[in-house]
């Protein structure tokens, strides 16, 4: 009867040692790539066949995608950017509030991008609470596509489309879809990166996947 | 005795046996060379040449072999020479040494390289001993750069060349570096995606829908859209940001 | 989750916290209650930098009764916005930091023992905030309903025979514009909210 009656412990601390047991996923490993349009059947064939979660067919989202930024006023530091992401094709699930850290470059060896991540499923006025806190809306996008799933690893094939503001439908951005291969894990499971970029060489030479420095590309002329 | 007699036999046949195989090859490449000299191309050519160089390895090899040094106390002496023709040698050498005559003899036993290759083995022997260190590093240094250069070409031309093979053969590319580059960029940092200035915070008041922020160049800006960006559209996507995230 | 109302208990002068608890909890376990182990409610706040504009406050709120959840609601002005989030929202607080201090010292929390009684459940909740005892909190949960028009009735004549005649049972502030509203989790936080505030501002009270 006493311990049914212990004080019940505080979210803080359940927090602080579910850090400490190293069980919280707040790294991402991700490489990415793309395919063209004219190749995209022949690739979702391949993935059926290799991977996990598809006896009734792909399962297909449709996404849309905006990003805030946070800037601070006294300090140069960089703002901080933050994505929600909902769900438009159903409405009824929450939004989900993700913040992503600077991908860790320093390690040529590594066979993909490791970047800290927090996936954080939110209800409720998230993009008013968003902007109440001080983010602006830097810019947003849909996604649409296909998400398969292996063992631990999530492979997305989509396609980016712009939102336009009038009520045309929204316009892709190119004749690719874009395919990312991830993986949300705790700090130090790098052992799971082999298996990402094994995983990513039975998709050649139908696709690429890679990772790729999007902060270097942003400055190269297009 | 006999052990080392028997052993010299058999070395000296293993060897007539190469001398036999390299000189047969040989043959072959002349009698191409002169029949077929206007069809032949230069792989055939070179296979030819890789038959003679593995001939000659086998015999080097054989002649490395350790119970070939025993030969080299053994020596041939002319015993008698004579200008006559000699049946059971020139039986022997199927025709082409009839006699054991004096001008032959020299050529045939000679021990030492030929004249010009042994003057020009000369001049290169000294004309290494008079090189010092550092040229020869240098000289070194070069030639790996040439060899180095040489296989980055080859090996570049190669990869063009089983690109074309593949391109030839129908396979088609199915991804595109430049739209992967494109999609990554504007998933990460938005380009191609904005509008040009950030959207202006809606001043929204309790859980309905908030007043529009009023944009009373709605009319005339809206041939203004298909344009470059500019801060009118800005204010016309601030407006119609309240709507699609009310719940 | 049922409609629950949150209510304030006076403290006697001469009177402790823990005395009062006690001689509630008798009361409790004389109508025939069970106690069901302890629950803890308990809210952080977060101020904007004053760089930022007007300030603005994030208070973050964790309710054992709903494990899983953060509730986290922002002030800004005369406008209240809330978001309920995963666990994992502490974390995001915590890269906020830069943008937003956390006020250590007015954490405050709500804890002690909770009885269930039929369709009622009922907890005594202590609210110290720092280590300083500051008042009773009981919250009383009719779990059946969500709408606080058909019960508000029930729920008053309940609290009317827990804690005596003298108090005046009204409304909470939060509720009385959503009576016929659905009820969430989010308006049990909302009330505790309210009444944390007003604690804040209280001196604190004698413990034992």
């Amino acid at each position: 009867m006493s311990a049914a009656n212990a004080a019940p412990i505080t979210a803080t601390d359940s927090l602080t040692q579910a850090l400490k047991a190293n069980i919280i996923p707040n790294q991402e490993y991700l490489l990415q790539g793309s395919v063209l349009d004219s190749a995209v059947e022949v690739l979702l064939h391949r993935l059926r066949g290799l991977c996990d979660n598809v006896d009734a067919g792909p399962e297909t989202f449709d996404d849309q995608e905006v990003c805030f930024s946070l800037r601070d006023p006294n300090q140069q530091a960089a703002p901080l950017m933050l994505r929600v992401r909902k769900a438009l094709d159903a409405r009824d699930m929450p939004f989900q509030l993700r913040y992503i850290g600077q991908p860790d470059l320093g390690d040529k060896n590594r066979p993909t991008v490791v970047r800290s991540s927090l996936d954080i499923a939110c209800s409720g006025m998230l993009i008013e609470f968003l902007n109440e806190l001080g983010c602006r809306i830097e810019f947003e996008y849909s996604v649409k596509g296909y998400m398969f799933r292996k063992g631990r690893m999530k492979i997305t094939v989509a396609k980016v489309f712009k939102i336009s503001q009038s009520a045309m439908p929204p316009e892709p951005i190119s004749q690719s879809y874009l395919v990312e291969l991830s993986v949300l894990a705790p700090t130090g499971q790098d052992a799971i990166a082999e298996d990402m970029r094994a995983f990513a060489d039975q998709l050649r030479p139908l696709v690429q996947l890679d990772k790729i420095d999007y902060k270097r590309l942003g400055h190269m002329p297009s | 005795m006999q052990r080392e007699e028997k052993q010299q036999e058999a070395i000296l046949q293993a060897i007539l046996n190469r001398v036999n195989d390299l000189k047969t090859a040989i043959q072959a490449l002349i009698t191409k060379l002169e029949t077929e000299y206007e069809t032949i191309n230069w792989p055939t050519f070179l296979d030819n040449y890789a038959i003679l160089s593995g001939h000659l390895t086998g015999l080097s090899k054989i002649l490395q072999a350790e119970i070939a040094p025993q030969l080299r106390s053994l020596v041939v002496l002319p015993l008698q020479l004579g200008c006559k023709r000699d049946e059971q040698l020139a039986q022997m050498t199927e025709g082409r040494v009839p006699a054991c005559t004096h001008d032959l003899v020299p050529d045939l036993l000679r021990t030492k390289p030929e004249p010009q290759a042994e003057q020009r083995l000369q001049q290169f022997n000294h004309k290494a001993s008079t090189l010092n260190y550092d040229t020869a590093q240098k000289q070194v240094a070069q030639f790996t750069k040439v060899v180095s250069h040489v296989w980055e070409i080859i090996s570049k031309e190669r990869e063009n060349w089983e690109g074309e093979s593949m391109r030839a053969s129908g396979i088609q590319p199915t991804h595109n570096m430049a739209d992967t580059h494109a999609l990554v960029t504007a998933v990460g940092t938005g380009k191609g995606l904005r509008l040009g200035m950030p959207a202006i915070v809606p001043g929204v008041g309790g859980p309905g829908m908030g007043p529009r922020v009023p944009t009373p160049q709605m009319g005339p800006s809206s041939q203004t859209m298909p344009k470059a960006p500019s801060t009118i559209k800005t204010n016309i996507k601030a407006a119609n940001q309240i709507h699609p995230y009310q719940r | 989750m049922g409609v629950t109302v949150l209510q304030q208990f006076p403290v006697p002068e001469n009177k402790t916290g823990t005395y009062v608890i006690e001689m509630l909890s008798k009361r409790i376990l004389a109508l025939g209650a069970t106690q069901q182990g302890q629950f803890l409610v308990d809210c952080e706040s977060y101020l904007s930098h004053p760089q930022m504009g007007t300030t603005k406050t994030v208070h973050i709120l964790h309710n054992s009764e709903q494990p899983a959840s953060v509730f986290s609601i922002l002030e800004s002005g005369n406008k209240n916005i809330h978001v309920i989030a995963d666990g994992l929202f502490d974390l995001f607080m915590i890269k906020l930091s830069q943008h937003y201090t956390s006020k250590k010292q007015t954490k405050i929390e709500s804890k002690g023992p909770r009885f269930e009684l039929g369709d009622f459940c009922i907890k005594l909740g202590s609210v110290t905030m720092n280590q300083s005892f500051k008042g009773i909190l009981i919250e009383v949960e009719y779990r059946p309903c969500v709408t606080a028009n058909a019960v508000w009735g029930l729920l008053r004549e309940f609290l009317q025979g827990l804690l005596g005649s003298s108090t005046v049972i009204q409304p909470p502030q939060h509720l009385k514009n959503r009576m016929s509203e659905i009820y969430t989790p989010i308006d049990t936080v909302h009330q505790y909210l309210e009444l944390f505030s007003a604690y804040r501002k209280t001196t604190a009270l004698r413990v034992q």
